[in-house]
């Protein structure tokens, strides 16, 4: 058996430790350095501060509102007392960080705002589970900072409500209302003899298209191919009180494959493919969209509030050159308007002090100062009515052909189609999109009649699909 | 100052290794072994939140037979690893074979030229290829009606027949030059004297390659079919960043692991998505057993 090594009278620590770790100074280092950290990260787990930065803390998922709410933060932070941390957190991430943290128990921020699609599948199992806190009766009890006591849900579009209502409990409320107008190249309607005022329905507008389409050079819409962007703006269009269109009706039954999304795709696939077409697909964001806008490629895109802020960072350009109108109505006198996109601020159901979180709320949704600045700067119309008096709401846009831009979109905000949430909501909206693709691809412009057949057919296999899947769910 | 008592050192001598290997160990099992026993568990569940588990014995397998979107997400998994595998290779191999030419004058350039793209970020190349195979103003569109007067209008990422064309082209760009590398170290590995005997006994081109070349590269050509073909059953993050969540038109560029990923992080179903990884790690398992077999893999040597 080897002797145990000997240490030298007088030697160094270093040399006393080598002699006495067998395995060299490196190696004991690296264990040390495990130890102490793993201490270390152990002391902070168990004694740390459970939140990072602050007293509330509250993740956003678009840099603008970061943006806004840094700006807004001081006045909030001095009126009651608390700090708060604010976190930008990336579209994508936000949900999956949300569910990742509910489900392993870890900290989670007191408010969240989420993005329309993914916000369904936070209402999915049953209710004392769902992550969000029910705001119901925040928003219809009196409002004691109101003269008149009114209930907050009296003065929000009501419609924007809806995607974020589920089981009768509202988890969200809306940042927007994003209605929907038509971006048009001022310039060159005039040139080519278009009147935006005689485009009042979708008869209307095909018939111009017709004439000034040049296959390969130019159309009169931007329409998207492959999602289901353009569709469900056109789909919640047709929405009439006796007769739903969209994706789910009010009590979360799949409205997917009814009348309306039938008559819908029959007539939008022939804008895109054979002889009649008005339409192409340079896609609705991004280098090819700018490029076609500039180019005069497309005319007329889909622009609900949101994207005017687009339209101006990317194309400055075309500043004077561009206008709005609103959706030609799809029968004389019907809705001129639409939806897409949307933002909910929920307040968890964790929030160790739900009362301060909807105070945040109130703070960074509701203050009209706050709003009217901010929609100087982003044009996001917000869904709390009170704050449309502001005179920023009012003011003439130069880029838009000086047109009273929150004036504009004031008018049609009544008018927006209500849409409603559900925990199926993205697989319905992936299901349009591959319908919408299968149809574009198999159609036959020389075969007209076998359009509308198909598109019920395939409608018909989607919905099943996700009915299958509807009915799995135990919860 | 004395020297360490000789019980403390040998029960350092003892201890030492369990303590080095200690953190990998307990990092696999937190990390690695618990997740995957968990996964398992949770194949047998519907899940929705923390608390909301119903155990479902194997209801979701069951369901996952009859699951169009997954036999879409297999079907189009596997095209994608038969580009790979068939395509793929052969050429990696051929740029192997060409490069490897000792008279051929700046291959190190080439190398450099055809192994880059591998250098370059996965977002890197998604976007880059985006922006390519975009209507109507993308260089492919462009570079096709310079040449033969082609559409401009041709959509490649919004057309359901062309995605899979799409996404092979840019995943041959990616791994061609990375595939070559293994066939080249394997090409300067066979012993050069199998070659001047061939020469000798009067073998040509095609005969040295078939009956020199191929057999002395089989182990890394095995290697690199199988690792091809897990490559591209774990295919995700070109078609989501390409196409992004959804998939592309009529779900053309919908992977089994994209599929996992929307059930698992977008529908939060982690029942249902466990179930999709453990019926895809199956079938991986399966399909390299069986290149194995049919590369004799495990036949002695006579």
């Amino acid at each position: 058996m080897d002797s145990p090594p000997s240490t030298t009278p007088g030697a160094s620590t270093w040399e006393t430790v080598k002699e006495a770790f067998p395995f060299g100074l490196a190696p004991f280092l690296i264990l040390c350095l495990t130890i102490v950290s793993g201490l270390y990260l152990l002391a902070a787990t168990v004694w740390g501060p459970s939140r990072a930065g602050g007293d509330l803390s509250m993740w956003t998922f678009a840099r603008q509102h970061y943006v806004a709410y840094e700006k807004a933060r001081p006045a909030f932070e001095k009126a009651h007392g608390v700090k708060l941390d604010l976190q930008n957190v990336h579209g994508d991430a936000v949900t999956r960080r949300l569910r990742a943290a509910y489900w392993a128990g870890l900290d989670l921020p007191d408010a969240v705002e989420v993005e329309i699609s993914p916000a369904g599948s936070f209402f999915r199992g049953p209710v004392n589970d769902i992550l969000f806190a029910d705001l119901s009766g925040l928003l219809t009890r009196p409002d004691p900072t109101d003269p008149q006591r009114r209930p907050l849900i009296d003065r929000i579009v009501k419609t924007r409500l809806s995607p974020y209502t589920h089981r009768g409990r509202i988890y969200g409320l809306p940042h927007d209302v994003h209605p929907v107008m038509l971006a048009y190249r001022a310039d060159l309607f005039e040139k080519l003899g278009i009147d935006p005022n005689e485009l009042r329905t979708w008869d209307d507008f095909v018939r111009v298209g017709r004439r000034i389409t040049i296959p390969e050079k130019r159309y009169l819409l931007n329409l998207d191919k492959s999602g289901s962007s353009c569709a469900e703006i056109l789909l919640f269009q047709r929405t009439e009180p006796d007769s739903p269109a969209g994706y789910f009706d009010a009590d979360g039954e799949l409205i997917l494959d009814n009348e309306q999304a039938v008559d819908l795709l029959t007539w939008y696939v022939p804008l895109l493919v054979g002889p009649k077409r008005i339409a192409a697909s340079p896609g609705m964001f991004g280098q090819t969209f700018v490029k076609a806008t500039q180019d005069g490629y497309t005319l007329c895109s889909f622009c609900p509030d949101w994207k005017t802020w687009g339209f101006q960072h990317d194309m400055p350009q075309m500043s004077g050159k561009m206008k709005l109108m609103p959706l030609p109505a799809v029968r004389p006198g019907g809705r001129r308007t639409s939806t897409w996109g949307g933002t909910m601020l929920g307040i968890t159901r964790n929030s160790p002090d739900k009362e301060i979180a909807w105070k945040l709320a109130r703070h960074m949704y509701m203050d009209p100062n706050d709003l009217g600045n901010r929609f100087r700067e982003l044009n996001i119309l917000p869904p709390f009515k009170d704050a449309w008096s502001h005179p920023a709401f009012h003011e003439r846009r130069p880029y838009w052909s000086n047109q009273q831009l929150g004036t504009e979109y004031i008018r049609l905000a009544e008018q927006v189609p209500a849409q409603f949430g559900s925990p199926f909501l993205e697989l319905a909206k992936s299901k349009l999109g591959a319908v919408l693709a299968s149809c574009l691809a198999d159609y036959d412009p020389s075969r007209p009649e076998r359009l509308e057949p198909m598109v019920r057919r395939r409608l018909a296999q989607a919905a099943a699909d996700i009915r299958k899947q509807m009915r799995r769910n135990p919860f | 100052m004395n020297r360490p008592a000789g019980s403390l050192f040998a029960a350092q001598h003892r201890l030492a290794p369990y303590l080095f290997v200690t953190p990998f160990v307990v990092l696999f099992c937190t990390f690695g072994l618990y997740p995957l026993i968990k996964s398992v568990v949770l194949s047998f569940y519907i899940t929705s939140g923390p608390r909301s588990q119903v155990f479902v014995w194997f209801d979701n397998f069951r369901f996952l037979l009859g699951d169009p979107d997954f036999h879409k997400a297999v079907w189009n998994t596997f095209v994608f690893a038969v580009f790979s595998v068939f395509l793929q290779l052969p050429l990696s191999l051929g740029l192997a074979l060409l490069l490897n030419r000792k008279n051929l004058r700046g291959r190190n350039v080439f190398r450099l030229c055809f192994f880059s793209p591998r250098l370059v970020g996965m977002v890197f190349v998604g976007v880059l290829f985006s922006v390519i195979f975009a209507a109507p103003y993308g260089l492919l569109n462009v570079g096709l009606h310079g040449l033969f007067g082609a559409s401009l209008e041709r959509a490649w990422l919004q057309d359901p027949h062309l995605v899979m064309p799409a996404l092979v082209l840019t995943a041959l760009w990616m791994y061609v030059g990375f595939n070559m590398i293994y066939f080249l170290a394997a090409l300067q590995n066979v012993d050069r004297t199998l070659y001047e005997a061939a020469t000798v006994d009067g073998a040509n081109a095609w005969q040295q390659f078939w009956h020199v070349t191929l057999p002395g590269i089989k182990p890394v050509a095995v290697f690199v079919v199988v690792l091809s073909t897990i490559g591209s059953f774990q295919l995700f993050e070109l078609p989501y960043l390409m196409l992004g969540n959804n998939a592309g038109p009529d779900d053309a560029g919908l992977t089994v692991v994209m599929y996992l990923y929307q059930n698992g992080f977008v529908t939060g179903d982690l029942g249902y998505a466990s179930t999709i990884g453990w019926t895809l790690a199956a079938m991986v398992l399966v399909l390299a057993l069986a290149q194995m077999y049919l590369s004799g893999t495990w036949k002695k040597e006579p």
